[in-house]
């Protein structure tokens, strides 16, 4: 058992591509189908998901809009976590959105992959993606506040018949 | 026994970091040091909060390690820490922490629950 650990870890890699986004890449010593579970069924996820601190799910609905929540009780805090599930293509692929709640705003989109190493194995790459308020300011100054705009001078038309 | 071990296994690190980031004061305080160093008093009176209560917030980036402080005469002025972060980055730094220990709490739990159906 201590070796097949040794192994899983060996075969992890790490990568920042940007600042804005982690890159890793796993191997787990375990079917494609049991990985897949693992993430999507909480029974499953809640003995792992907490790093050995006790975990509430309070919501998981996987399915694509879904919405989950995890509260996660820690020595120094309580903290929550909540997000929305994109895309849930098993065995194969799964979007969320990540928010803690102590960052409020703070949007990670994660997306993991299985693969099938065809030998019992499985590997996860995990992306996450950091929509920080850089780019949420540079959205704002594109195309959104054009659009808000037109929301407003809409608003505008409506309460003018309104008069 | 080594997997019991990792069980209860978390990063202290990870949740100090928690704790201080999430009060939008202290992120408030990272910002400011950000661009520059500031006396505790100087931050006071810019977050509107007396001395006793800005002390307390600047204690805890300080355990967190995101703070130093050093006091010269009878001022005590605060900077960026040794991880010298601030509130987005460390932001991600601690997320890419967690995320590092749960897929080592998945590969546990995998080699634990081996074999099950």
């Amino acid at each position: 058992m201590t070796n097949s650990l040794k192994e899983s870890t060996a075969t992890s890699t790490v990568t920042t591509p940007s600042d804005r986004e982690i890159h890793i890449e796993r191997i787990f010593n375990a079917p494609r189908d049991r990985v897949w579970r693992a993430f999507t069924d909480p029974k499953l996820v809640a003995q792992w998901w907490g790093r050995g601190n006790k975990l509430v799910i309070e919501r998981m609905e996987v399915e694509r809009g879904g919405h989950w929540r995890f509260v996660e009780h820690s020595p120094d805090g309580v903290h929550g976590f909540e997000g929305r599930y994109r895309e849930v293509t098993p065995p194969e692929r799964l979007v969320h959105t990540f928010e803690w709640d102590g960052m409020p705003g703070y949007v990670i989109v994660e997306t993991a992959t299985f693969e099938d190493l065809g030998d019992g194995r499985t590997k996860v790459v995990n992306n996450s993606l950091f929509y920080t308020s850089e780019e949420r300011d540079g959205f704002l100054s594109s195309g959104m506040e054009q659009g808000l705009n037109q929301s407003y001078a809409a608003l505008d038309r409506l309460l003018m018949e309104l008069d | 026994m080594s997997i019991l071990n990792h069980m209860v296994q978390y990063s202290p690190k990870v949740d100090m970091t928690f704790a201080a980031l999430s009060d939008p004061t202290r992120r408030g305080i990272l910002t400011r040091l950000g661009r520059g160093d500031a006396s505790i008093t100087d931050l006071a009176g810019r977050f509107d909060m007396t001395l006793t209560g800005m002390k307390k917030h600047v204690q805890v980036l300080e355990n967190a390690g995101l703070v130093t402080t050093e006091k010269v005469g009878r001022v005590r002025s605060a900077r960026l820490g040794p991880r010298r972060l601030e509130d987005e980055s460390a932001w991600i730094a601690t997320y890419q922490q967690m995320l590092n220990a749960r897929l080592n709490r998945l590969e546990d739990f995998l080699e634990r629950t081996k074999g099950a159906p």
